[in-house]
């Protein structure tokens, strides 16, 4: 059976490259967009992941339990924080992202990357 | 009074979020705007050096009582001397940086103040935003803490060019915004990767992990977080090939706007460079790569001005080339390059702004960028002429100005680390950026006046002389001057190497 943890790397790292295909290659500013959180979800899933510990316990620690047995079988704390952040200012640039694409939307009457940044403004 | 550290970020984000509330009252907006901005230049001055631990967390090995209660897990091993919470850290780099980053947005305050009839609280939570976010980025000993004001800093920068005139601005709002939500998760995905390794995101504590072998500082993960965080860098500071990007992002701003978002640029630039510099300095290859990508930043910046056409985006280009020195001088990697590259760095703050405010001047009298179409303007604006011809000098490394001295110490540097052929690069770059600005400053004041050019307006404002006059004045003080920032960089390169 395979490893948790690896199928979740291999999950993220999936995440990202697909992510990366839709941001680079699709023509479509939304699916751009789609592209684009799939790899801030990619690298999310990749911290997360390291939090991760087999047969771990949560780590709070309770009345009762021995210092020595919590160090050695507590999930890591760490990227559960680092990965809560992450997510909130994930989603303020997708809200961002996404108030621009409604007025190029407007402006161009299309969502297509070529016609709307391909031009020769850079 | 160690407590003042945080205030340097802190202040900002109350000022945003309280001129964010009050919307269009413009009076005012504009009246705290104006006091805050004043304010905050005094802080690092008064503030002394030391640390501030966030929630009191100092390490485990400061507090002894705690130290002894806890399992010998933690007490006997290196995480004792470990970082708990988000730490920020003030020496006489940060004292420097920021008092002038804190002038340039009071300046850039203080113009768009003016020159607007009505400003909008929101713009000014932007700025506000913005200073806050690079001065807790400088800071900060924390990586992820720097990630997520990183993120913060982009998203104002892009407020800051929407809320321009530019019929272009949401076209390069949305190609910038695009380039970050690549580049920002790249670069969490290379700190992800520290993390696995070191268990921490503190950098003193990564370097201190590394220092004594506690983890395999040549391992594939290692290698690849550099990998990552090194891309995360060049996509933030417009090193190519994002230099097109930065540079259309800086023209599509408002002038006020530019010399701010180039600041907050420096500023990202030198966060970043020092944090891969004390974790990644070890590798045989960093300095080579770093000085590869400034130099391909200086020689591709400078002839895409060469070759431009619209004022801004000449000006935009010298200043993304301009942060390439700063590059040459981290990779080179010694005390005299890093000490000369956070000078240099600190003069580009000043000149860019100097002269995106200064070249500004011409597109607010005659609403044209083109340079093909302009000319005869020193009949109008001759005061500010003769100013933006002496920051155009202070860029180019004329002395006895700012930047003559930066340069001829990265000279200097690069000729101690046996490295001439850098030394010849540098000269030459600062010979064409010295025409490329002669070129422009014909084009625009010299030569005979097009017959359809029309002046709208008589006089520039005087907030924008004032402004160009300051940054003018402190260009040549740290000029004649320079040991009034060298010495305090000395002895910060000194301890951080």
């Amino acid at each position: 059976m395979i490893n948790t943890q690896i199928a979740a790397l291999l999950c993220s790292g999936s995440f990202i490259l697909i992510g990366l295909y839709a941001a680079i290659f699709l023509d479509n500013i939304i699916k751009k967009i789609i592209g684009l959180s799939f790899i801030e979800e990619g690298a999310n899933l990749f911290l997360i992941t390291l939090a991760y510990r087999s047969d771990g316990v949560v780590p709070i620690f309770l009345p009762g339990m021995s210092p020595d047995w919590f160090v050695a079988n507590s999930a890591y704390p760490l990227p559960h924080a680092l990965v809560l952040t992450s997510i909130v200012i994930g989603a303020s640039t997708l809200a961002v992202m996404l108030a621009i694409a409604m007025v190029l939307y407007k402006k161009h009457g299309s969502l297509s990357a070529f016609k709307i940044l391909g031009d020769n403004h850079e | 009074m160690n407590e003042l550290i945080p205030l340097m970020v802190i202040i900002p984000i109350i000022a945003a979020l309280i001129l964010n509330a009050l919307g269009r009252k413009n009076s005012i907006v504009k009246t705290l705007s104006f006091v805050v901005a004043i304010l905050l230049p005094l802080i690092p001055i008064i503030s002394n050096y030391g640390f501030h631990y966030f929630g009191g967390h100092s390490p485990l090995i400061d507090n002894e009582n705690l130290l002894s209660s806890l399992p010998s897990l933690i007490s006997n091993v290196s995480l004792s001397t470990f970082h708990i919470g988000i730490n920020y850290s003030f020496e006489g780099l940060q004292k420097i940086l920021l008092f002038f980053l804190f002038i340039v947005g009071f300046l850039a305050i203080f113009t768009a103040i003016n020159e607007r009839k009505r400003i909008s609280g929101q713009y000014m939570f932007l700025i506000f935003m913005g200073l806050s976010s690079v001065t807790a980025m400088l800071l900060s000993d924390d990586i992820f803490h720097m990630y997520i004001f990183f993120e913060i800093a982009i998203i104002s920068q892009v407020g800051i060019i929407l809320s321009s005139n530019d019929n272009q601005k949401y076209e390069t709002a949305m190609k910038y915004m695009i380039l970050g939500s690549i580049g920002g998760p790249i670069l969490l995905t290379g700190i992800g990767f520290l993390l696995a390794l070191v268990g921490s995101v503190n950098i003193t504590d990564i370097t201190y992990m590394i220092k004594n072998g506690l983890i395999d500082s040549y391992s594939p993960v290692f290698l690849f977080s550099f990998g990552l965080i090194f891309f995360g860098w060049i996509y933030s500071v417009g090193l190519p090939p994002f230099h097109t990007i930065k540079s259309a992002v800086y023209s599509k701003a408002t002038p006020s706007g530019s010399a701010l978002l180039q600041a907050l640029s420096v500023v990202i630039f030198i966060s970043f460079g020092l944090a891969i510099l004390r974790i990644y300095s070890h590798l045989p290859f960093v300095h080579g790569i770093i000085i590869f990508f400034s130099l391909a930043g200086m020689i591709l910046s400078i002839t895409m001005a060469l070759i431009e056409t619209d004022l801004r985006r000449i000006i935009g280009f010298l200043a993304v080339g301009e942060l390439g020195y700063i590059g040459l001088g981290f990779g080179i990697g010694t005390n005299l390059s890093i000490t000369a590259a956070l000078f240099q760095g600190i003069n580009e703050l000043i000149i860019t702004a100097l002269l995106f405010i200064g070249f500004g001047a011409i597109i607010q009298l005659t609403k044209i960028s083109n340079i093909t179409k302009l000319g005869g303007l020193i009949e109008n604006i001759p005061k500010m002429s003769i100013m933006v011809l002496l920051g155009g000098f202070a860029m180019a490394g004329v002395p006895p100005l700012n930047g003559f001295q930066s340069k001829l110490m990265l000279i200097q540097s690069a000729l101690n680390a046996n490295f001439p052929e850098l030394a010849i690069i540098m000269i030459l770059i600062s010979i064409v950026t010295f025409m490329t600005f002669i070129k422009i400053f014909h084009a625009a004041y010299l030569k005979p006046k097009p017959k359809d050019l029309i002046v709208e307006k008589s006089l520039v404002p005087r907030s924008a002389i004032f402004t160009v006059g300051v940054l003018l004045i402190i260009c040549i003080v740290l000029g004649l001057m320079p040991d009034l920032v060298v010495k305090e960089l000395t002895t910060f390169v000194g301890g951080l190497i």
